[in-house]
C-alpha cells in the first residue's frame, strides 16, 4: 500500500504539470506530420499511385516536334506523361530545373535519343522509370520493325513475360493505407518503432528531474527515509511514468489502426516496451544519484537520449552482413519484425531476451546505486 | 559592462564544474561517433543501385519461388526477401500466414523455344501488409527478366541479332539527387546546429536554479538591474555554445567535412544561438521548477527546430528558387558553395534580430515581474494579457 502512495503522489506531479499534457499533443501532431510525409513520399515515388492520384498531370517532360507522331511520343504518352513541345532541344534544355523533369530529343538521323534530365526534381525516379520504359520499348520497336517480324512475334517480344497475381486470404485482408512498398517499408521500417518509443524518451527526463528536483529542494532525505526498501521506493517512482508511457503507446498504435496502418503482436510489443521502459528510467536514476544539479542530469540525459536513439536507429538504415545477427537483436528491429506480420514467430520472443536481461540488469544498478546513496546519506 | 560581470562569473562557475567539462567532451565523442558512422553510412549508400532513404529491412518479407530454370529467381531481391525453396508445404504455410508470397514460373526454355510468354504467378498473402513488397520485388523481378527473355528470343529468332543498329540513348543528368542532397547536406547542418540544443540546461539552471536554491533574492538585491542579469547570463551561455561550435567544426573539418566557407558558417551558427537562448530564458523566466522549465523547453525547441528544419528542406525540395528566412537555409547554400544573394543573409539576420528582441525583451519583463520571480505566479493568459496591454487598458476604464 505504500508503495501506491508513493506511485499515486509521483502520478498527481506528472498529471498537474500542463506542459506535459501539452507535450502528449506535441507527440500527436508528430505522428500526424510522419504519416502524412510516408503518405506524400509514397506517392511521389511510386509511378502506379502518382497515376492513380492525378499526379502525372504535373510531372512535365519536354519533347522536340520532329519527335511528335513518332513510336517514342505514343510509347511517352501509354506512360501518361505530361509531355511540352519545344521547337529545339536548346528550348527545353533551359526550361529543367524549373518545371521540367526531363527533355527528349532527337541526336541525328539514325534515330539516336538524347535525354537530358534534373536529378534533383522530387519526380525524379518516377520520371526515369517510365521513361526508360518509353524508351525501351521504342528501342525494340526499332530494332525489330525492319527485321520482317510479324507484330504478334513483336507483342511477345516486347511483354515476354505474364505475371498473374492471386491474392489469398483476401477475405482477412490487412488495411492498408497506401498498399504501396514504400509505404509499408518506411511505416514498418523506421516510423512504427520511432512512434512506439516516443513516449519512453519523455520517461527518463521526467524520472531524472523528479529525482534530481528533490535532491535540490532537499526533500530528497525524507524519500530516503520513508519506510520502503529501496527497490520498493525506485518502483514506486518509475511505475507511474512507465505505466502513462505504455498508455501513450497503446494510444498511438489504436490511432495507427484507425490510420489503416495495423500494428501486430501489441501484448508482446508492449511487453518488450515495458521492459525498454525499465531501462531508460533505470539509467535517469543512475545518473540522478551520479549528480548533484539538474543542470548536470539534463545534460547527462540528452546524451544518453541521444546516444540511446542512434543505437536503436541507425541500424534500422544500416546494412552490414557481417553483424546481421546482432543487430537482429536490437529491440527497434525486433519491433519491425513483430508488429509487421500477424504471425509471430519464437525466434522473434526469443530475441527479447538481451533486452530483458540488460533493462533488468540497470534496474538492479539503479537499485544498488540507491542504496549505495541512502547508506551515504543517512 | 555589468553583465559582463555576470557573465564572467557564470562562466567561471559552469567550467571549474568537472562534470560539466565532463559532459562537454564526451558530447564531443559522441559527435566523433556520429561522424564515423555518417561516413559509413554515406559509403554504404552511395555503393547501392541508386540512392533511397528507405529503411534496410533484411529479409523483411518471405517468398517460397518455384522456379526450374532460375532466371526469375536470380533477379529477385535476397536483402529484402527471404528467398526459399517452393516445396508441399508452401501453400499451407501461404494460407496460415507464415509465407508471404509464393512464386510459380513455367520452364523458362519452353518459352523461349515457342516465342509464348513466360507464365508465371505470384500468390500472395494479402492478409499481411507485407503483400505490397512482395509484389512489387516480383514485379521488378519480372521486369529484369523480361528483357533478358526479350534478348534471348531475338537471339533465336534473328541470327546476328548484334549486328542490328538500334537507337543509342545518351543520357545527361543536372544536380544531385534528392536523398543525397537531404542526406548530405541537411544532415551536415544538423550536426552544426545540434550543439545550439545541448546546453539550454545551462540557461535553465542559471534562471531557474536561483529560484530553487532560493538565491533569486540575493541576486536581485545586487546593484545591477535584471535586465543585465538577463543578459550576463545568455552571454555565458552563448560562448559556451561558441566554443562547442567551434570544436565542432573543427572536428568535421578534419574528418572531410565540406564547409564552404568554415568561418562564415560558424559565425552564422554563433549568431543562431542568440534567439535560441532568447527563446529558452522566456521559459526558464517564466517556469516554477526545472522539470517545468525542462519540458517547456522541450516543446520550444520542437518549434525551433522546425523553424529551422523545414524551410531548409523546403529549400532543398524547389532547388533554391526562393529566398529562406531560416540560418540554416543559409548555412546549407554556404557549403553548397552556391552564390548568395544580399537577401539570402540579410534576411535571416533579420529574423534572428526579431526573435532575439523579442525573446531577450519578453523575458526580461517577466524576470522583473516580482510574482513571477518568487510567486505567486499568474496564468499565462494573465501574463499575456498584460504583456500585450489589455490589462493596464482595464483598469484604466475601471479607474474612470
Amino acid at each position: 500500500m505504500k508503495i501506491l502512495a508513493l506511485s499515486q503522489k509521483e502520478s498527481q506531479d506528472i498529471l498537474s504539470n500542463k506542459i506535459y499534457l501539452l507535450l502528449i499533443f506535441v507527440q500527436l501532431m508528430i505522428i500526424l506530420g510522419a504519416f502524412g510525409l510516408a503518405m506524400a513520399s509514397s506517392i511521389v515515388t511510386d509511378p502506379n499511385l502518382i497515376d492513380q492520384w492525378q499526379g502525372s498531370t504535373i510531372i512535365k517532360v519536354g519533347i522536340t516536334q520532329d519527335l511528335n507522331g513518332s513510336s517514342l511520343e505514343k510509347n511517352l504518352k501509354e506512360q501518361k506523361l505530361n509531355l511540352i513541345y519545344f521547337n529545339t532541344a536548346q528550348e527545353g534544355i533551359r526550361e529543367l530545373g524549373s518545371s521540367m523533369v526531363a527533355m527528349i530529343y532527337l541526336k541525328n538521323s539514325q534515330g539516336d535519343i538524347g535525354l537530358e534530365t534534373n536529378n534533383a526534381n522530387v519526380f525524379y525516379p518516377v520520371v526515369s522509370d517510365k521513361i526508360s520504359m518509353a524508351l525501351n520499348s521504342y528501342r525494340l520497336e526499332q530494332k525489330l520493325s525492319k527485321q520482317g517480324l510479324s507484330f504478334q512475334q513483336i507483342k511477345v517480344i516486347k511483354n515476354p513475360v505474364f505475371l498473374k497475381e492471386t491474392p489469398i486470404n483476401k477475405n482477412s485482408a490487412a488495411p492498408l493505407a497506401i498498399d504501396s512498398s514504400y509505404f509499408v517499408e518506411i511505416m514498418y521500417g523506421f516510423i512504427i518503432p520511432f512512434i512506439v518509443l516516443l513516449p519512453f524518451f519523455l520517461a527518463s527526463n521526467i524520472v531524472t528531474d523528479s529525482v534530481v528536483g528533490e535532491k535540490e529542494r532537499k526533500t530528497f532525505e525524507i524519500l530516503l527515509m520513508a519506510p520502503l526498501s529501496s527497490s520498493m521506493v525506485m518502483i514506486g517512482k518509475i511505475l507511474p511514468i512507465l505505466s502513462f508511457s505504455i498508455m501513450q503507446s497503446a494510444a498511438w498504435i489504436v490511432l495507427l489502426w484507425l490510420l489503416k496502418v495495423p500494428v501486430y503482436n501489441i501484448i508482446p510489443l508492449l511487453v518488450l516496451l515495458f521492459f525498454l521502459g525499465l531501462g531508460f528510467s533505470g539509467m535517469g536514476i543512475i545518473i540522478s544519484m551520479l549528480v548533484d544539479s539538474t543542470k548536470e542530469a539534463n545534460s547527462a540525459i540528452t546524451l544518453l537520449l541521444f546516444f540511446a536513439t542512434f543505437v536503436l536507429f541507425v541500424p534500422l538504415f544500416m546494412n552490414i552482413p557481417s553483424i546481421q545477427s546482432i543487430l537482429n537483436l536490437i529491440p527497434t528491429v525486433i519491433i519491425v519484425r513483430m508488429t509487421s506480420t500477424p504471425v509471430i514467430e519464437a525466434p522473434v520472443l526469443l530475441s527479447f531476451i538481451p533486452t530483458v536481461t540488460l533493462s533488468l540488469l540497470i534496474f538492479v544498478i539503479a537499485v544498488y546505486s540507491f542504496k549505495r546513496e541512502r547508506a551515504i546519506r543517512l | 559592462m555589468r553583465y559582463w560581470t555576470i557573465s564572467k562569473w557564470e562562466l567561471k562557475n559552469t567550467l571549474q564544474s568537472r562534470k560539466f567539462l565532463l559532459i562537454f567532451f564526451f558530447q564531443l565523442t559522441v559527435l566523433v561517433m556520429m561522424v564515423f558512422f555518417f561516413n559509413g553510412f554515406m559509403a554504404n549508400i552511395e555503393s547501392q543501385e541508386g540512392v533511397g532513404l528507405t529503411p534496410s529491412l533484411n529479409e523483411f518479407a518471405s517468398l517460397d519461388v518455384d522456379d526450374p530454370q532460375g532466371i526469375f529467381k536470380k533477379n529477385l531481391n535476397p536483402e529484402i526477401l527471404k528467398i526459399g525453396l517452393a516445396n508441399n508445404d508452401s501453400s499451407q504455410s501461404l494460407k496460415q500466414g507464415k509465407l508471404n508470397g509464393l512464386l510459380l514460373v513455367q520452364n523458362t526454355s519452353d518459352s523461349i523455344n515457342y516465342l509464348s510468354p513466360l507464365q508465371s504467378e505470384i500468390l500472395i498473402d494479402y492478409s499481411d501488409p507485407k503483400r505490397s513488397v512482395v509484389r512489387d520485388e516480383v514485379i521488378l523481378a519480372s521486369n529484369k527478366t523480361a528483357s533478358i527473355i526479350s534478348q534471348q528470343m531475338i537471339d533465336k529468332i534473328i541470327p546476328n541479332s548484334g549486328n542490328i543498329n538500334e537507337p543509342q540513348i545518351q543520357e545527361q543528368t543536372t544536380g544531385e539527387s534528392l536523398p543525397m542532397q537531404l542526406i548530405k547536406k541537411i544532415m551536415t547542418a544538423i550536426l552544426l546546429f545540434l550543439p545550439l540544443f545541448l546546453f539550454g540546461n545551462l540557461v535553465v539552471d542559471s534562471i531557474v536554479g536561483e529560484k530553487e536554491r532560493k538565491t533569486g533574492e540575493i541576486l536581485i538585491a545586487m546593484p545591477i538591474s535584471r535586465s543585465y542579469i538577463i543578459l550576463g547570463k545568455s552571454l555565458a551561455v552563448i560562448m559556451t555554445m561558441a566554443i562547442q561550435v567551434a570544436l565542432w567544426i573543427i572536428i568535421m573539418l578534419v574528418a572531410g567535412f565540406s564547409l564552404g566557407n568554415p568561418l562564415l558558417v560558424y559565425l552564422i551558427v554563433v549568431i543562431s544561438a542568440v534567439p535560441i537562448v532568447g527563446i529558452t530564458t522566456i521559459v526558464a523566466a517564466y517556469a516554477k521548477n526545472f522539470k517545468e522549465a525542462g519540458i517547456g523547453i522541450t516543446f520550444a525547441y520542437i518549434g525551433i527546430v522546425g523553424f529551422l528544419i523545414v524551410p531548409a528542406l523546403a529549400y532543398i525540395a524547389q532547388q533554391g528558387n526562393n529566398i529562406s528566412f531560416s540560418s540554416m537555409t543559409l548555412v546549407i547554400k554556404i557549403f553548397s558553395g552556391e552564390s548568395l544573394r544580399w537577401g539570402d543573409i540579410i534576411i535571416p539576420m533579420i529574423f534572428i534580430l526579431i526573435i532575439s528582441i523579442f525573446s531577450y525583451g519578453s523575458a526580461i519583463w517577466l524576470f522583473k515581474k516580482d510574482e513571477i520571480v518568487f510567486g505567486p505566479r499568474p496564468g499565462i493568459v494573465k501574463l499575456f494579457m498584460d504583456f500585450i496591454g489589455i490589462t493596464t487598458i482595464i483598469r484604466k476604464i475601471k479607474g474612470f
